[in-house]
């Protein structure tokens, strides 16, 4: 992960560390997801002026608080038609909504599945760690049936919801799966759902040690990200569906990189502009341009290796421009490699 | 002698047109400056959601959602304003009802927005949709915790249309959500009005509340539901074990909704005041009401909420008895009553017969030392004619 160093250093501007440590339990998944949200916010140059959190209840919803964003934490499951009218009153702005699966799937349901149809313009994290964890344990949406909470001793008697299937239900609305012991794919899929024009879910399975895992036979935190490193497997690139254990992104139909439309379930006939007109062309990033921001970022990344630990510190907390410090200290960027 | 003809100056043109209450809630909303609109179908208030939706055709910068229920309208309206927008929702009882939570966090966050309820006969889905006025308490007291809300109530078109911008107003100046309450009646009534000349001379409150993303940078808001501190050197952390904090923000915001009612004192005090018993009635029922005007007195409050306890206490003082006829049991009549520490007779218009008929029924009852509950009819032992209304 050689973007990794560079990433890491300037989530801080995004984060509000003064408020550290934070109210989740240690071992918990959702402060992963918030550093990464963080360091694509940061990456992509959005900042409080131009992108609005909305949470929900649970562990999850409290993230808000702890990102130097304006945030509003909603009632318990109504995320989507808050975050929803923002971006209608607001269309310069972007939405990036963060809850959990129960406020997500369960009590927030209904919103979920209109948001979808509606096709609104909104980057949806939901951290999926298949419990109810705030109140100590009890059978969620997301719940893998068989699997013994407070609330189920016997064992859950219902299958999950089908996450992938609501969201794919819309020809418009793209679908990612990753973890958070994929840190690196859930950056970059939490990238391309906020880049996506329309409607984007990313289903982020993390691990909730205390009201969970340890129940159901893990001994630590590390044994369940241990457990997501050993069963889960990236897609196939051209993947038209993903497996329990896969990770990846489903794009819309019609969509021109990777999982293009030829990959589409053959029984989604492709949507006419005509008929979608709601929907712009989502800017397509083929495999070049990814090359070249690889590229540009690890030139920065070999730039800022460069420099002091006290000045690349400045660098990220945004005192400093990359290039006024490397002109202090008289290294050519163009020199660099 | 001839005269040059003179520029014929016609007088300015009234424009007076049939107007019906739920489009001038809609257009007083507009005259206000509300730009965005969501909202759930639901007789009889989904004239409002028609019109807007045909607005908002018309005028892109108003937003409009045709939301999935009467839960995400509210809240919706709610992200709305927190991102600049002035804006409303209109329901009826059921779906206020639903309503409720996001009551309760626009009043524990702030948010100024407008609730138009147009009332019809419930509890539940009731009887859809006969007039009623059963949602008084509802608007005091419906969602969790304590607070101070404000509502008013017009018993006409052009009042619809005044009231509706008064609202707009309060909800600005006290960072609150405001109820317009209104009832089948009200909301269906069809009266000849000017409303270009009302919308000419209405004040129009700034926004108060600094939009998402243009605040202070370095400062970024947290608007939460939960207890917050909101000054000083934990601003920005929570509350929620801390009693003193609750107290300071729960009197402020019940003092500025208090400062703000004072400027909507809003009532009307008439018929023949000199006569000995005054009738206090609102809505739509005190337009029934009016043929009694050569033998009672009238108070009628345009503010619900907060009750205008001065004003009415000055008033009726002056009388020997006081009657409250409206379409519920008796809920402002309580208010009155508690409020004045006298007794206050009451004639409720239930299941939706507001008729002058029931209401010289029932203050011959009440004037007569009779009860305020009515005869109970007995069962019908034949079929009665089915309800034209069918099921709603």
């Amino acid at each position: 992960m050689p973007e990794l160093a560079f990433a890491e250093l300037g989530f801080k501007r995004r984060v509000k560390v003064d408020l550290f440590p934070t109210i989740w339990c240690p071992g918990c998944g959702i402060g992963t997801i918030m550093i990464q949200l963080a360091m694509v916010l940061d990456e992509m140059g959005l900042d409080e002026t131009n992108t609005i959190i909305v949470t929900g209840i649970g562990c999850t919803g409290r993230m808000g608080s702890y990102l130097q964003h304006e945030s509003v934490y909603t009632l318990h499951g109504r995320t989507l038609p808050v975050a929803e009218a923002i971006r209608a009153v607001r269309p310069e702005m972007h939405v990036v909504v963060v809850s959990g699966d129960g406020d997500t799937a369960s009590i927030g349901g209904n919103h979920l599945i209109h948001a979808i149809r509606r096709n609104a313009p909104l980057t949806v994290l939901c951290n999926n760690n298949e419990i109810y964890g705030l109140t100590g344990g009890q059978t969620g949406p997301t719940t893998p049936m068989g699997t013994k909470t407070l609330s189920s001793p016997a064992g859950n008697p219902n299958t999950p919801i089908n996450l992938q299937g609501l969201v794919r239900s819309s020809p418009h609305a793209l679908y990612a799966k990753t973890t958070v012991y994929h840190q690196l794919h859930m950056r970059n899929v939490i990238r391309e759902a906020i880049e996506h024009p329309g409607f984007a879910f990313v289903d982020i399975t993390s691990q909730c040690i205390e009201n969970n895992g340890r129940r159901i036979g893990f001994a630590s935190a590390n044994e369940m990200l241990t457990f997501y490193r050993k069963t889960y497997r990236r897609a196939p690139k051209d993947a038209a569906q993903l497996a329990q254990f896969e990770i990846g992104v489903l794009y819309p139909d019609g969509h021109g990189s990777n999982g293009s439309a030829a990959a589409a379930p053959a029984e989604a006939t492709p949507t006419p502009e005509a008929e979608a007109p709601a929907v712009k062309a989502r800017p397509v990033v083929d495999d070049e341009e990814k090359a070249r921001r690889r590229a540009e970022s690890q030139k920065r990344l070999a730039l800022m290796q460069q420099l002091d630990p006290e000045v690349k510190l400045r660098v990220a907390r945004g005192e400093l421009t990359l290039g006024d410090a490397l002109r202090e200290a008289g290294i050519d960027p163009d020199a660099a490699g | 002698m001839q005269r040059a003809a003179a520029p014929r100056r016609s007088p300015p043109r009234p424009m007076r047109k049939l107007t019906q209450g739920n489009e001038a809630v809609f257009r007083g909303a507009v005259a206000a400056g509300a730009s965005y609109y969501a909202g759930y179908p639901i007789s009889p208030s989904t004239e409002i959601l028609n019109v807007a939706s045909g607005w908002a055709a018309q005028h892109p910068e108003f937003r409009f959602l045709q939301a999935e229920d009467e839960i995400a309208s509210a809240n919706a309206i709610i992200g709305a304003s927190l991102a600049g927008a002035k804006s409303f929702t209109a329901t009826s009882g059921p779906g206020f009802s639903l309503m409720q939570e996001a009551v309760g966090y626009a009043q524990k966050v702030g948010v100024p927005c407008v609730f138009v309820n147009v009332q019809r006969v419930g509890p539940a889905t009731g009887m859809p949709t006969m007039p009623g006025q059963g949602d008084i308490m509802q608007v005091r007291y419906g969602s969790t915790g304590d607070y101070s809300p404000l509502a008013f109530y017009p018993n006409g078109v052009e009042e619809a249309f005044r009231v509706t911008v008064q609202a707009f107003n309060a909800a600005e100046e006290s960072l609150s959500p405001v109820v317009v309450l209104s009832d089948t009646f009200v909301a269906h009534l069809n009266e000849v009005v000017d409303l270009e000349e009302a919308a000419s001379g209405v004040e129009i409150a700034p926004r108060t509340l600094v939009p998402l993303g243009q605040h202070e940078i370095g400062k970024p808001r947290f608007f939460a539901g939960v207890l917050m501190y909101e000054h000083g050197p934990n601003a920005g952390e929570p509350a929620t074990a801390d009693a003193d904090e609750y107290v300071r923000q729960y009197y402020a915001a019940k003092h500025r909704h208090a400062e703000v009612a004072k400027r909507y004192a809003l009532y009307e005090h008439g018929w023949n005041v000199d006569a000995k018993v005054l009738i206090v009635c609102y809505g739509i029922v005190s337009r029934v009401a009016s043929p009694l005007a050569p033998d009672y007195a009238l108070f009628r409050p345009i503010r619900i909420h907060p009750l205008l306890a001065d004003e009415l206490a000055a008033i009726a003082d002056r009388y020997d008895q006081i009657v409250c006829i409206e379409a519920n049991d008796g809920q402002y009549a309580d208010m009155v009553e508690l409020t004045l520490r006298r007794e206050v007779k009451r004639v409720p218009l239930l299941g939706g017969r507001i008729s002058l008929e029931a209401v010289r029924d029932g203050l011959g009852r009440v004037l007569g030392g009779g009860p305020s509950e009515p005869p109970i009819p007995p069962a019908p032992s034949e079929a009665v004619e089915r309800s034209p209304l069918g099921i709603g």
